[in-house]
């Protein structure tokens, strides 16, 4: 049993580390978009790169990038609720 | 090459499709007539059998629980009761022993029928000797109960949105990263093309020039 769930463990991090890395690439990139339409729309003056290195830098502090974290989280609550579900209701 | 890609094309979305049909549970509105053990052997079908009970060793064979059901317009049909533990399909059904006892226990006759929706995964298949794989069972007041598969239209809405998620990722990468590789390739090979002329350009004047060099070697009319 337990070389089962191990195996189950192994290989669900692998996954879900893929989809983490993808979604922390894709969030940024968002965000990094939308900074670039800030600057152009309504600051246009100063340092353009500076701005968006900035606002970068006060996106990694953020919660919201800590909340892609979920996605390591959200599949262990659901497989706990799978087998409440399945066995014990 | 356009049958091939379309064959192609046909045979993954075959292949999508029946990985789906096989892995999502469906429902059966059935009788339970009789539970049973037996020993099985696997062999060119193992793939089509799920784990072990949990905890238990695994063996080239084992005793294997199954379910046997009428549906109401008389045709039958087998479950196994296997549990699927910690592996594919993602069920972590480990409970087979209890649900054999509550199929026991509304187990009837069809002087007396009891319906029961037997929510399962996976196919018969008589030639293959493959059995769908119960998952719970519970009783119902008729044969003619409306179910709503609510948990397949999640799954398959969320995968829908999931691709075309994956989809915009791609291309906000291509966008991004490819594209401006591409053209700055583009602009080199048109540069390097600007380059080749000039060159060829010069040549045919260097070409034209030794020409006209060698003419004057040629012997000059006489006057």
């Amino acid at each position: 049993m337990f070389f089962q769930i191990a195996r189950l463990a192994f290989f669900g991090f692998i996954v879900l580390t893929v989809l983490y890395v993808i979604l922390s690439w894709y969030s940024r990139s968002i965000r990094r978009g939308k900074l670039e339409t800030a600057f152009d729309e309504e600051v246009k003056t100063g340092d353009r790169d500076a701005f968006i290195k900035e606002g970068l830098a006060r996106y990694d502090r953020s919660l919201r990038r800590k909340l892609i974290l979920g996605v390591y989280v959200v599949p262990v609550i659901v497989v706990a609720a799978l087998i409440y579900v399945t066995n014990f209701m | 090459m356009r049958y091939f890609k379309w064959g192609i094309v046909i045979l993954l979305a075959l292949l999508t499709f029946g990985f789906f049909h096989y892995t999502l549970p469906q429902h059966d509105v059935v009788r339970i007539v009789d539970t049973e053990v037996r020993r099985v052997d696997f062999g060119e079908n193992s793939i089509f059998w799920a784990s072990p009970d949990t905890g238990t060793d695994t063996a080239a064979n084992r005793d294997v629980r199954f379910i046997n059901a009428v549906y109401e317009n008389g045709r039958v049909m087998v479950y196994r009761n296997e549990d699927t533990g910690w592996g594919w399909p993602p069920y972590f059904k480990l409970d087979s022993s209890n649900l054999q006892t509550e199929a026991r226990d509304l187990a009837s006759t069809s002087a007396a029928p009891r319906w029961v929706v037997i929510r399962h995964y996976g196919w018969r298949n008589e030639f293959m000797t493959i059995y769908p794989n119960a998952v719970s069972v519970r009783g119902v007041a008729g044969p003619d109960v409306q179910i709503i598969p609510w948990l397949n239209i999640i799954i398959l809405t969320l995968l829908v949105l999931f691709i075309f998620w994956l989809w915009r990722v791609w291309r906000r990468f291509k966008e991004r990263r490819i594209d401006p590789v591409l053209d700055e390739a583009a602009e080199a090979w048109d540069s390097v093309d600007e380059r080749a002329d000039a060159v060829r350009d010069r040549a045919r004047g260097f070409w034209g020039r030794m020409m006209a060099w060698v003419g004057t070697w040629r012997s000059k009319p006489r006057e």
